[in-house]
């Protein structure tokens, strides 16, 4: 019988947090996926590297004091904690923990 | 780089292009379209459009039935920038091709231009700052023109001069273009409107006041801009092709010899930040086709800004049959 219980969340370690000082950023690869990794006055976010729309790297995008990332290609803006956006498409954002002084993320 | 070595390059780059066909031709099945109207630039600055009737037939198949055309070929949502892209190059296109089915899908991109314009001249799509889409069809209009299409041809004008109209007045004092949200730094959106919209009508009729001097401060600011290495926008592959076309273009209708140097330090900062094959969208990237595309257009609109009079170098935009 098919269970409906949510999958269990894998968590993987990415870095240290020591690697990613606040204004810091990192990008890391896990699974095949990039993720972009921001630190704003000491909160970390991740969010998916590749613009949804041409596929910019958000890693070298520009940050805000709102929790937002810019693309460095067309300016399309996210919520660094949604991944919304007032543009025809959302980025994808994954929920991060700080365990032992590494930065864990789950896809 | 030696004329030479210049021309080995474009030839080795034009025949991976040509290997990569399955990711960027409508006759394989849908495609992005904007990486469409990139591909289909590259055979006509390489002079091969009239080898690729079926890949145009292809375009027309997918336009949809308000004239427009989407992102994704294979969706039914007209959107303006990229309709802009597609209709300029079908139109260019078949200034070769001369195909009744192309001509019919022109005037239908005009009517779909006509029909989305905003009161005070701009043109909207939700992806893209208003200045920055506004330059693309009006750029259309100025090949619709040029190349004397005369459907609705009074509409068109009018509709091209407030086009014109709406950028002009939203220059900047200091030369550039900006938009808030989309091009703080306005890099992009300022090499977009001066080649893409604003310098034709010099080639043209001159029949917009401003146009002169307004390229001319929009060129002195992006000079401004560039990097001593020679990139724009924090080494920004994608900008610093569009900074470097657009003043080839742009200098040479002024006859501005002064900023020649800036251009050639635009190009050798391209040539040394390309992959072994192709380019991507900043240093160390992989290679994308939408980049590589506009690689291989820069080189070869530097080919003929380097050996060709200004007539050549204007063709090259489509402004002159």
């Amino acid at each position: 019988m098919p269970s409906h219980a949510p999958a269990k969340s894998v968590w993987q370690a990415v870095c240290q947090v020591d690697e990613l000082p606040p204004g810091e950023r990192k990008l890391v690869t896990l699974n095949g996926v990039e993720i972009a990794l921001f630190n704003i006055d000491g909160a970390v976010f991740a969010i998916n590297n590749r613009c949804p729309h041409r596929k910019g790297p958000l890693i070298r995008g520009y940050t805000d004091r709102e929790g937002g990332i810019k693309c460095p290609m067309h300016g399309w803006r996210f919520d660094l904690r949604t991944g919304q956006s007032r543009r025809p498409a959302q980025a994808t954002t994954y929920r991060i923990k700080i365990e032992a002084g590494t930065v864990c993320l789950t896809l | 780089m030696n004329r030479q070595n210049m021309n080995t390059l474009i030839k080795d780059e034009y025949a991976f292009f040509l290997r990569e066909r399955n990711n960027w031709s409508l006759t394989v099945g849908p495609q992005d379209l904007e990486l469409v109207a990139h591909a289909l630039r590259v055979l006509l600055h390489a002079r091969t459009t009239p080898d690729f009737l079926d890949d145009y037939r292809a375009l027309v198949a997918c336009q949809n039935e308000d004239g427009g055309w989407s992102p994704l070929s294979s969706d039914t949502e007209s959107t303006v920038w990229v309709s802009a892209f597609c209709g300029l190059m079908l139109i260019r296109g078949n200034r070769l091709l001369r195909h009744a089915q192309l001509t019919q899908s022109v005037q239908q991109a005009i009517d779909y231009f006509l029909d989305t314009q905003h009161q005070d001249g701009r043109w909207v799509d939700p992806a893209w700052a208003d200045l920055d889409t506004t330059s693309h069809p009006v750029s259309f209009f100025n090949v619709v023109m040029a190349l004397g299409e005369t459907h609705r041809q009074q509409e068109v004008r009018h509709a091209w001069q407030q086009g014109m109209r709406f950028i002009i007045d939203n220059q900047s004092p200091d030369g550039g273009w900006y938009d808030d949200e989309f091009h703080p730094s306005g890099v992009e959106i300022t090499a977009h409107l001066i080649q893409d919209a604003l310098v034709a009508d010099l080639v043209l009729d001159q029949q917009v006041s401003g146009v002169r001097e307004a390229c001319a401060k929009g060129a002195a600011r992006l000079c401004d801009w560039q990097a001593q290495a020679g990139s724009w926008d924090e080494e920004n592959v994608d900008h610093t092709m569009d900074c470097t076309r657009s003043l080839m273009l742009v200098t040479h209708i002024l006859q501005d010899s002064h900023k020649r140097e800036t251009i050639v330090r635009g190009l050798s900062w391209i040539l040394d930040n390309k992959n072994d094959r192709g380019w991507g969208d900043f240093p160390g990237m992989e290679t994308n086709l939408e980049r590589t595309c506009d690689g291989i257009d820069t080189l070869l609109k530097y080919q003929a800004y380097s050996n060709s009079g200004t007539h050549e170098v204007v063709k090259l935009w489509g402004y002159l049959p």
